[in-house]
């Protein structure tokens, strides 16, 4: 294989986003080793065309793909890649508003993504444009809602409070 | 008017003491409890030393239902479909917390909350998984139930009449 194993430092990673995207990058930071980097929707799949095709960067393997509900502040549409020539990861956010979010799909750049955009579609009701098949993936037919957003009802906890401490607002015990 | 003489009791008993030993068990494994009955009938917990026979090659050729798993609402008519095509006389073991009531998924979006909103139910058998002796224990109390049974209500397929489920 002709390029080097090594993984690209993050700072490097950060420098060659900056490079080409400029204020495009909105967001870059460091997590555990991992590259994270917010980018517009408008340029999600310039990005990703850019760093599956750059040589040093050469991220050729989608690991996910997947929807956050961040309530007030939107969703984010978080897609991690990896390299397997160089062995480094680098997470790409979308931040999307929470009225009728559109997302670009990059199903055609990386085909892994195409389920992962069906199940975030499903789940978090985020459209992706220009998917190649815009259907449900796990859910039945008729189900009606998107189950994963925050404001979705669960019937049974109507009925019933959830019966244990909600995490972060545990009791200390002494 | 045969049908209002009652069955002798040595008949009775006879016919369900032929009727409890030989159970063919359709294995409807849908998570991790079905490792559990798959254990229950292999060699170390042996459950054809109760008489019941592993595994029925269809729902047609089978008497008992062991639900052993997560039912989800996108699998229960399924579940459905092979219930109504084991013929009567027949019976259903729900194996493990979810399919008796959801259990750690009592408030989710997709799954069953309890296999008895589907098809009529014979025998609960509580844990997560349940360990295999557990079903032992269970199937030694579904003989009981098919011991102490009139066999003519029971074949008369009205206690499991298919319904307009889903």
């Amino acid at each position: 294989m002709a390029s080097s194993p090594r993984p690209l430092p993050v700072p490097e990673i950060e420098s060659r986003l900056r490079a080409r995207f400029g204020d495009d990058i909105a967001e870059f930071s460091d997590q555990h080793g991992h590259a994270v980097a917010t980018v517009t929707p408008q340029r999600y799949r310039e990005v990703a065309r850019f760093l599956k095709d750059e040589p040093d960067l050469a991220f050729d393997f989608l690991d996910f793909s997947g929807g956050v509900d961040k309530e007030d502040q939107g969703f984010e549409v978080v897609t991690h890649l990896y390299s397997t020539t160089h062995n480094h990861h680098v997470r790409v956010k979308v931040r999307l508003p929470h009225e009728d979010p559109h997302c670009p799909t990059i199903s055609d750049i990386y085909p892994g993504a195409n389920w992962h955009e069906r199940e975030a579609q499903e789940m978090f009701g985020i459209e992706f444009d220009d998917h190649p098949q815009p259907v449900k993936l796990l859910l039945p037919e008729p189900f009606e809602g998107h189950p994963l957003r925050k404001d979705f009802v669960l019937m049974s906890r109507v009925a019933k409070p959830w019966p244990g401490a909600v995490e972060g607002e545990e009791e200390e015990e002494e | 008017m045969i049908e209002n003489v009652p069955v002798p009791s040595p008949v009775k008993f006879i016919l369900n003491w032929g009727r409890r030993y030989s159970l063919w068990v359709m294995n409807f494994g849908l998570a991790c409890c079905a490792i559990e009955l798959i254990a229950a009938s292999t060699s170390k917990h042996d459950f054809m030393r109760f008489g019941v026979i592993p595994f029925a090659h269809g729902p047609r050729q089978a008497d008992l239902l062991v639900v052993a798993g997560t039912v989800t609402d996108k699998m229960a008519p399924a579940l459905k479909r092979v219930y109504d095509q084991i013929p009567d006389p027949k019976y259903v073991i729900s194996f493990g917390s979810c399919s008796n009531c959801g259990g750690p998924y009592w408030d989710s979006y997709s799954v069953t909350k309890g296999v008895d909103q589907i098809i009529p139910t014979d025998v609960y058998v509580p844990g997560c998984p349940p360990r295999p002796q557990a079903l032992l224990h269970g199937i030694i109390k579904l003989q009981e139930k098919i011991a102490g049974e009139d066999i003519r209500e029971k074949w008369s397929g009205q206690l499991t009449a298919p319904s307009s489920g889903p």
